[in-house]
């Protein structure tokens, strides 16, 4: 039996957790926390987990920024479960929607007060530590659930993409073999646990013996990070490009000298900014990773070339090459491969791609294939390969937005503002605003009328990135000659 | 611009941006106390009161931003 997750993963943070007990592992709320008292917690949360009655091995925790959370996810992993992320300010219909679709019957939860009444809730920090229980269990298979993460669904329901431990192995491997870590960096992790770049920032520092920052989730988080860097010297950070779009008119004030890997991930990178970002982190090598959830975290590299020009399309940088053992095709629609140069949809394979999304067969036959017997995800992302190999990201083939790295259904918020608006037409558009970020329109067809019970409605469903920020009355919606809903015309309203 | 007016201006900017014409600044209101105010909607604030009162903040300043207070009292600073 493959178990490389035990070894690779489990037993390497168990390995820094003895070799370094003096050493911090994590700094939250700038708190610090040694690596004694991360196995300490961890074994405090598995202890009670090994005298808890609980059925299913996905079990919901509530993505706190404390060390008990973080704990909570290793003492999972070593007692063979999957973590399932619940965020304490999601809508709660939104949580209670997740807790059904995957039949939770255990919660982990930090909360001073839980919000969660009719499941079983273990509270983490309400439990002492008293004896170390960190040995895994023995017999897990890979093909165990590492972590199953919720993202938007264009029907309305959040859809749960399911990680194996294999899948996460896998990127741990391909991961260390092009960026080296070891006890001396200080790690950003700057990602809501309910999104998978947070788990390369908090896994890779803890299996090189490194010391995790997080931000705390009531600061702002962009200026928060524009402080951080230079007050505790990070080395290596894994960021949303927008986090630097926002910070580029300061620029000129921030040290960021101690950067020795800067990465991007979850949007489209530009080149302009990136070239002005080389600037201020003059000793980083900076990368542009792409990956959807789909295909474990991230799965290809792009190294900012601060010497010579760039490979990028519409300002866009390349997202470059597959890591190890990563499968990536541009395959037009009759899944033929694509010419360099031709433009198609990306496709991707390997050792790090979901068996699937959790029950949920219709949407499986629509995202994956089988062709000469490889499986391959249909990413929905346009692209294009050079002569190098380098890929070209030109944009989305549905309906799809990231909004602040966050993946967003346009369908969702359109189902939910239909549903609150009853007859009404509903459309909504993503469009780059004047600081080239992304934002999202919506237009009603309709008078103008007040938007403040919308916005509150649409605020019980959906976290608040979905809610779009632009709102546009139109008494008839302009058709195209095909008769739709003539979305060019609706989003040239928005400039 | 006396400290009023100021109140007056950031009221009508914290309508537009958070989309909520019942908003009433307090000195104590934090980022919990307003339904749409998040890190993304915090920096559209920010570049939109820039805008407004024709001021710069520096990034250590806007640390220190934690309540509606304040920032009418760092604008108020500004414009002196």
């Amino acid at each position: 039996m493959d178990n490389s997750f035990s070894s690779e993963v489990l037993l390497s943070v168990l390995d820094k957790i003895s070799r370094f007990p003096t050493r911090n592992a994590f700094c939250i709320d700038e708190e610090h926390y040694t690596y004694a008292q991360f196995g300490q917690c961890v074994s405090k949360v598995r202890s009670q987990l090994t005298k808890t009655n609980y059925s299913n091995t996905k079990v919901g925790l509530v993505i706190n920024d404390d060390l008990e959370t973080y704990a909570a996810i290793f003492a999972l992993w070593m007692e063979g479960d999957c973590y399932v992320p619940l965020h304490p300010d999601w809508p709660m219909e939104r949580c209670l929607d997740i807790c059904e679709q995957v039949e939770l019957d255990l919660v982990l939860d930090s909360s001073e007060k839980s919000r969660y009444e009719n499941v079983q809730v273990l509270k983490t920090s309400e439990l002492e530590y008293t004896v170390d229980c960190l040995e895994p269990k023995q017999g897990v298979s890979d093909d165990e659930l590492a972590y199953i993460l919720f993202t938007s669904g264009s029907t309305g329901k959040p859809k749960g993409v399911q990680l194996s431990r294999k899948n996460l192995a896998s990127f741990i491997d391909a991961f260390f073999d092009i960026y080296p870590m070891d006890e001396n960096d200080r790690c950003l992790q700057c990602f809501d646990l309910t999104f998978d770049l947070s788990i390369m920032s908090y896994l890779a520092p803890l299996l090189r013996g490194a010391c995790v920052y997080t931000v705390p989730p009531d600061e702002i988080k962009y200026t928060y990070i524009g402080s951080l860097i230079e007050d505790v010297q990070l080395t290596f950070a894994l960021m949303a490009p927008s986090t630097i779009k926002y910070l580029r008119p300061y620029f000129d004030e921030m040290d960021c000298t101690s950067l020795k890997h800067s990465l991007f991930c979850g949007e489209a990178l530009h080149e302009d900014v990136t070239k002005a970002w080389s600037e201020c982190a003059m000793n980083a090598v900076i990368d542009n990773v792409y990956g959807p959830t789909e295909d474990t975290i991230f799965c290809s590299t792009y190294r900012f070339n601060r010497a010579s020009n760039n490979k990028s399309h519409n300002g866009v940088l390349s997202i470059g090459k597959p890591m190890k053992n990563c499968g990536m095709v541009i395959f037009d629609e009759q899944h033929n491969e694509c010419a360099v140069g031709e433009m198609g949809e990306l496709c991707l394979s390997g050792p790090q791609l979901t068996m699937g999304y959790y029950k949920n067969d219709e949407k499986n036959k629509e995202s994956f294939f089988v062709k000469d017997g490889v499986r391959w995800y249909r990413s929905g992302d346009l692209c294009y390969k050079d002569k190098d190999g380098d890929i070209m990201y030109s944009g989305r083939l549905d309906h799809q937005a990231k909004i602040q790295g966050f993946r967003v259904e346009l369908g969702e918020i359109e189902f939910h503002a239909k549903k609150y608006l009853g007859d009404k037409n509903v459309v909504c558009i993503a469009f780059d605003n004047k600081d080239g970020l992304t934002e999202i329109a919506i237009f009603i067809e309709s008078e103008e009328f007040n938007t403040n019970e919308l916005i509150a409605y649409m605020n019980t469903k959906m976290p608040s990135y979905m809610i779009p920020k632009r709102f546009f009355f139109v008494p008839v919606f302009p058709l195209n000659a095909n008769d739709k809903t003539d979305k060019v015309k609706l989003k040239a309203m928005i400039q | 611009m006396n400290r009023n007016e100021i109140i007056e201006k950031t009221t009508a900017i914290f309508h537009e941006i958070f989309k909520d014409d019942t908003i009433v600044l307090r000195d104590d209101m934090t980022a919990a106390d307003v339904e749409n105010w998040d890190s993304l909607t915090h920096m559209l604030m920010i570049t939109r009161v820039e805008e407004v009162f024709g001021i710069k903040f520096k990034l250590k300043e806007l640390n220190k931003l934690k309540m509606v207070g304040d920032l009418i009292s760092t604008i108020e600073v500004k414009l002196s």
